[in-house]
């Protein structure tokens, strides 16, 4: 996400009087979102809090955090690209005929409105959720997306930023982009890393059968992925670390109780904003935490001859802190 | 009974890693989540200090930890593309340690983001 238009949600808390919400569902799935971050807290630029900014929702269907917006926009499901170029378009003044909004689902008036109010706002901020990450388009959406809020700065002031999901996944990229510069789907099988989603990442190398071994932390793909890839894990040797016995503990051959992160094991985790927060354990776990069990197992390996021929062993990344 | 306070914990169940909730436990459970939301309080009311699961469980049966790292470390040795996934629910220090454990056995990393 290098490049990316953003900004922490500080920001957002102080300045942001137009808040967007495209393809997410923060009143079920971040339930403080909007009273820690956007649009109920009162500021020294936004004294009024609630009245002094407007939030816009877009999304497939009519949700809970509908009831909190001021504009739903209701998009026809897997027209979100389209959606976002026409917007592009229109923030720029071109021509958009009728065909192209009606396939979107709204109207010319709500697109000049929402394009007006985006124009003319302090300060706008986009936030995008999984339906619009994760649904037909993919990683071209937010990328549609993040160039929409670049266009925009030649306006007013105007960022976007992922609305993560559950646990640390914004810290896995960021310290996945730190390690090895790339923020997920690794190869490393010729000693320096290499990026490919597709081709690297999980869901189709396990369809595919490539790995002969999966070592599973913090995750459960036993209940989330494809029956295909699940099969896959049965047949080959996976590890789990994990602190309650799990779907994929089932399926596993090794499976090792660590400490819950957060509430028995310390660290840092990562907010979706990237900023790093440090965990305040209250509870003593009988378990060690996962860092533990880690390092352990690679103090293990590295007992073990090295994979690649005497003399061509590649600098390790634990041996540059 | 008298419980003990935690001010400003971190709750790391959704992305806005909410880092102003006051917990209230005995050191087994916690039995109070302030100003977390129902998710959270959830997430923080489900984790508990007591020994639920054994240590470790290889095949089936229960064994202790440094067979379990052991056999773990032979396992992922062993293979020719072992695949290192997940890193949701956990610190940014063990992430770190995955990302040398993939890279020591020349394996694949990757995380949630990509699915
Ligand atoms: S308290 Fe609620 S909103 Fe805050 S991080 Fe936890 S689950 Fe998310």
């Amino acid at each position: 996400m290098g490049g990316k238009v953003t900004c922490t949600l500080g920001e957002v808390k102080q300045r942001a009087d137009f808040i967007v919400y495209w393809g997410g569902n923060p009143a079920e799935c971040h339930p403080r979102h909007f009273t820690k971050y956007t649009i109920m807290q009162k500021s020294k630029f936004l004294p009024r809090g609630r009245k002094d900014r407007t939030m816009v929702l877009v999304d497939i269907r009519e949700t809970k955090s509908a009831k909190a917006a001021d504009i739903f926009l209701q998009v026809r499901p897997g027209k979100d690209f389209e959606l976002i170029t026409i917007l592009r378009a229109l923030v720029k003044g071109q021509h958009v005929g009728d065909a192209q909004i009606a396939e979107t689902g709204l109207t010319r008036e709500v697109l000049d409105d929402l394009v007006q109010r985006m124009k003319t706002c302090k300060f706008g901020c986009m936030f995008f959720g999984m339906g619009l990450s994760m649904t037909r388009g993919k990683h071209m959406n937010s990328a549609a997306l993040l160039t929409l809020a670049a266009e925009l700065n030649a306006f007013t002031k105007f960022v976007a930023m992922p609305m993560r999901g559950h646990g640390n996944v914004t810290g896995a990229d960021v310290i996945m982009r730190w390690q090895t510069g790339y923020p997920f789907g690794i190869s490393f099988n010729r000693g320096y890393p290499r990026y490919n989603p597709g081709e690297f990442s999980t869901v189709d190398v396990l369809v595919r059968g490539d790995c002969d071994a999966a070592f599973i932390i913090g995750a459960d793909p036993g209940a989330t992925m494809p029956q295909p890839a699940i099969d896959h894990l049965k047949r080959i040797p996976t590890i789990v670390l994990d602190p309650h016995v799990t779907h994929t503990s089932r399926l596993a051959r090794i499976h090792i109780t660590t400490a819950p992160q957060g509430i028995a094991a310390p660290g840092t985790a990562y907010r979706m904003d990237e900023i790093p927060l440090p965990l305040k354990p209250a509870l003593k776990s009988p378990y060690p935490t996962d860092e533990e069990v880690v390092r352990r197992i690679n103090q293990a390996i590295a007992q073990k001859p090295f994979w690649l021929p005497e003399g061509s062993q590649p600098q390790m990344l634990n041996a540059q802190v | 009974m008298t419980l003990q306070v935690v001010n400003n914990a971190t709750c790391t169940f959704c992305g806005c890693v909410c880092d102003d909730i006051q917990l209230h436990h005995d050191e087994i459970r916690i039995h109070e989540a302030k100003k977390a939301c129902v998710l959270g309080t959830a997430w923080f009311l489900n984790h508990t200090a007591e020994k639920k699961y054994p240590d470790a469980i290889i095949d089936g049966r229960e064994a202790s930890l440094d067979e379990a790292i052991e056999m773990a470390a032979t396992l992922l040795h062993e293979a020719d593309m072992p695949l290192v996934y997940g890193m949701s629910n956990t610190t940014c220090e063990a992430q770190k340690e995955c990302a040398a454990l993939a890279d020591q056995l020349g394996g694949l990393l990757d995380s949630h983001t990509s699915l």
